[in-house]
């Protein structure tokens, strides 16, 4: 058809040239530059360390650490995907994990304190999600004012105490069942959640495009509420996996793990700002990769600063690197 | 090829062998183009021929992958479009080119405060002083020390033309953006391209207006699918061969629907009564839409009809009155309620509000139909998600590599037909349609007219809302004409029906 099209030109021959030209690794590359990442430090650290890093106590120590980041990061998918950035994970996972540590300490009762992380969580979700979807300020503000709140909620409930041991509950010899069960359960639960279902695509969608979203018929506040308490539960998972394991909870509880999850997620190639390129893997494979950053400094004897200073210098660098491609790719037409 | 017919006519710019690939789509192969002083050459052709990506080499907004481009007898290879405005190219480009939150005067010296410093600090005073000259260089008024957050669309592309034109170019480029600009500006921006020619400078001037392109143009180049097919000079332009040229076949003449029947069914399905917007911009305004009717909606820019398609599809605040759904009786109060009783909307502003420009063809076709291809369990299974985006695509016949491309790469054609796979794919009975041919070539044009009158003839009802008069007037089944948020006129579909007489209620 186009050739015939061509011949009919005053000056034109048709010339064998392929109509299009496919290049398909290297998108393939860009997909895969995540995991490559992961090997790449896996494999640098393998060496810096002399293989110390996957040692079997080590490597019981990463999968604890790993576990967390992964277990919110999962969730944070969600909220990060739909345009929501929340920089009060750490408040929400210190708050559930008092939370929970207290009830466990006056009920001796493990029911009672799953019941409980699950409440607060959920409860710290929902005042989210409804600022995130009705307060018409930028919400990164919000939620650096929340985290805030949340961990001073955490102190007041804390009260004279700094640590919390929760000596009533029943010794767990392997947490390894436990582990693996949880994070099984949030990457199966959050790869159908977000892949199959009309909340993660629409959860994409509103991330790339409020106003699209809300012209194709998406509820956009009902989304972003969602998203929260899809974040929210994950969390609540975290804090009681925290709690099983240490029987201790304190103000410190949660840590870094607000900024891990950012730098997780971007590791794991998706962009902060949300969109169509948010993925449940992102979290998985970037949680992997900041714990392998993490540990394998420790081990090489980096004290907290110069792995704090490391990981933003890898941050930025991975932001800076995302941009590029992003930009280059918004440009032509 | 131009330039062999005359020898007198000076080359000022060539470009030999140009080729530019997106990942899989070829945007240009092996295209030449000569520029000769004195001249305006016009530069035609479908969406995604190529035409803005060959400017936006030309002014350095992009590089090529091959292909050797001269300008003033010198090699031309700019790494940035500052580079390419050092070396003489200056391009207004389709899109805003201007800066909020600034100044308009900050917005022309952008990058260039540095000659205004005196004593490290910027001289606002003389920068908004040399502002003023720059604009009343290219005949406009415009206050140079206004904030650019006040200006309309028109102003602030006539702020960026100035900008543009303080560069002193030796080419400028003018890539689509007539279409932002009314009649007023237009002919500001027709004179400065005519002075540039006067000048011994050249213009490359990008539309998709014919006639505007035959007023101007000294030649015209015809790209297709990325690759150069004709130039022609001024005495050989007529509307069917460039329209020949750049579809690569015999066109109708009628591209509108051919008849002048403007009957339609009785019932009422859509009823909107006085209804009053909160920008003010629609006041007390009641309309009734019939089955199977084409209801044109027309005016200037400020009428108002922009809102009332907004309020047909309850995206806009209402201070009183009700859109009402007559079937049911029930209000449409929100995008989801209109969509629940088969309302569709087509924006305006298609980048802004109608996609999602980073996602792909397949999620944003899908995003108006999540309740539809979820199965019975609630699950969105992939199959089923690319079998129906895959039937619109077949249906509008979208022009891609796959339905996992990104519609940020498409054309304006094809970002529409994928816009209007959202709606079909619904089984709309109604559609509002906002100025749904915006920047799209005669194909996609007569593809979208083709899928109206179908529509109708199906006994659906649509709402199309132009600046268009001769598209409204080629459609409509009745027109109603919009001034200051009221009803100024109405017109039935007739033979006798011209444009002079629908301005003449305009204005």
């Amino acid at each position: 058809m186009e050739d015939t099209l061509n011949h009919d030109e005053p000056g034109r021959t048709p010339d064998g040239a392929p109509k299009k030209r496919r290049r398909p690794s290297a998108a393939a590359l860009g997909e895969l530059a995540p995991l490559l990442g992961l090997l790449l430090i896996s494999t640098l650290f393998l060496v810096l360390t002399e293989g110390r890093i996957f040692g079997p106590i080590n490597l019981r120590s990463l999968t604890n650490q790993e576990l967390i980041t992964a277990l919110v990061a999962a969730g944070a998918v969600f909220v990060f995907g739909a345009g929501a950035f929340d920089m009060s994970m750490s408040g929400s996972l210190c708050l559930t994990a008092i939370i929970g540590a207290k009830v466990a300490m006056a009920t001796g009762s493990i029911a009672a304190m799953v019941v409980a992380c699950v409440a607060v969580s959920l409860l710290i979700g929902i005042v989210k999600g409804l600022l995130a979807a009705y307060v018409e300020v930028p919400f990164f503000i919000v939620t650096i004012v929340i985290g805030v709140f949340l961990g001073a909620l955490g102190l007041l409930a804390m009260g004279k105490e700094t640590v919390l041991t929760i000596s009533a509950l029943p010794r767990i010899r392997d947490m390894t069942p436990i582990n693996l069960g949880s994070l099984a359960s949030v990457f199966l639960g959050g790869l159908v959640l977000f892949n199959l279902t009309s909340l993660g695509k629409s959860c994409k969608l509103v991330g790339g495009n409020e106003r699209a979203a809300r012209q194709s018929g998406i509820d956009v506040r009902r989304t972003k509420l969602l998203a929260f308490l899809v974040s929210a539960l994950t969390v609540s998972i975290a804090a009681i996996v925290i709690l099983l394991r240490t029987k201790t909870a304190s103000a410190l509880t949660g840590g870094t793990v607000g900024t891990d999850i950012m730098v997780a997620l971007v590791l794991g190639g998706m962009p902060l700002s949300g969109g169509p390129r948010s993925r449940i893997g992102a979290a998985l494979v970037g949680a992997a990769t900041i714990t392998v950053l993490n540990s394998g400094l420790a081990i090489m004897g980096a004290g907290p600063g110069v792995i704090q200073g490391f990981r933003g210098i890898t941050f930025i660098a991975v932001v800076f690197v995302a941009s590029l491609s992003y930009r280059t790719r918004l440009l032509p037409r | 090829m131009a330039g062999s017919a005359d020898g007198a006519r000076e080359l000022l710019f060539a470009a030999k062998g140009m080729r530019k690939s997106f990942g899989p789509v070829r945007a240009l192969y092996d295209v030449d183009l000569s520029i000769y002083r004195g001249e305006i050459t016009g530069l035609i052709g479908e969406n995604g021929s190529g035409k803005s990506t060959l400017s936006s080499i030309i002014a350095g907004m992009l590089r090529p992958d091959s292909g050797e481009m001269s300008l003033l007898g010198r090699s031309h290879a700019p790494a940035t479009m500052t580079e390419g405005a050092r070396l003489g190219v200056g391009m207004v480009v389709q899109e805003m080119g201007t800066v909020p939150g600034i100044g308009v005067a900050e917005n022309i010296f952008l990058g260039e405060e540095g000659r205004f410093r005196r004593f490290g600090l910027i001289g606002r005073k003389r920068m908004i002083e040399a502002a003023r000259e720059a604009l009343r260089a290219i005949g406009s008024d415009i206050e140079s020390a206004a904030p650019i957050d006040g200006l309309d669309m028109q102003d602030r592309k006539l702020v960026e033309l100035a900008k543009v034109m303080y560069g002193d170019p030796s080419l400028l480029i003018v890539d689509e953006t007539t279409t932002a600009l009314s009649h007023h500006g237009r002919e500001m921006l027709y004179a400065v391209m005519r002075r540039m020619a006067l000048e011994g400078k050249a213009v490359l001037f990008i539309s998709h207006d014919l006639p505007e392109l035959f007023a101007l143009c000294d030649t015209l180049t015809v790209l297709r699918d990325g690759e150069y097919v004709a130039t022609t000079p001024k005495d050989e332009m007529s509307e069917r061969r460039i329209k020949h040229l750049m579809v690569g076949r015999q066109t109708g003449d009628h591209y509108y629907r051919g008849d002048f029947d403007g009957r339609f069914g009785e019932e009422v399905v859509l009823r909107a009564s006085e209804v009053t917007t909160g920008t003010g911009l629609l006041e007390n305004f009641s309309l009734a839409l019939h089955r199977g009717e084409i209801l044109g909606i027309g005016g200037l820019s400020h009428c108002g009809m922009h809102e009332l398609g907004r309020a047909l599809f309850g995206e806009e605040r209402l201070m009183t009155g009700t859109v009402q759904h007559v079937a049911t009786g029930r209000a449409v109060s929100s995008p989801i309620a209109a969509m629940g009783l088969g309302i569709g909307y087509v924006s305006k502003n298609r980048d802004v509000e109608a996609l999602v420009l980073a996602a792909s063809i397949k999620d944003n076709i899908a995003a108006a139909a999540l309740d539809r291809i979820a199965s019975p369990s609630g699950l969105i299974w992939p199959r089923g998600e690319k079998a129906y985006v895959e039937a619109q695509i077949k249906a509008l016949d979208i022009k891609c590599a796959s339905m996992h491309q990104g519609v940020q790469y498409l054309s304006g054609g094809n970002k529409q037909k994928v816009v209007f796979g959202k709606w079909i794919g619904r089984g709309c009975d109604i559609l509002v349609l906002d100025c749904p041919t915006r920047g799209i070539d005669v194909g996609v044009k007569a593809a979208m007219y083709d899928l109206m009158y179908r529509m109708k003839r199906e006994g659906r009802s649509i709402v199309l809302i132009s600046e268009e008069l001769t598209e409204l007037i080629g459609m409509s089944d009745r027109l109603l004409v919009l001034k200051d948020g009221h009803l100024a006129g109405e017109f039935p579909r007739g033979q006798g029906l011209t444009e002079t007489a629908i301005i003449e209620t305009m204005i």
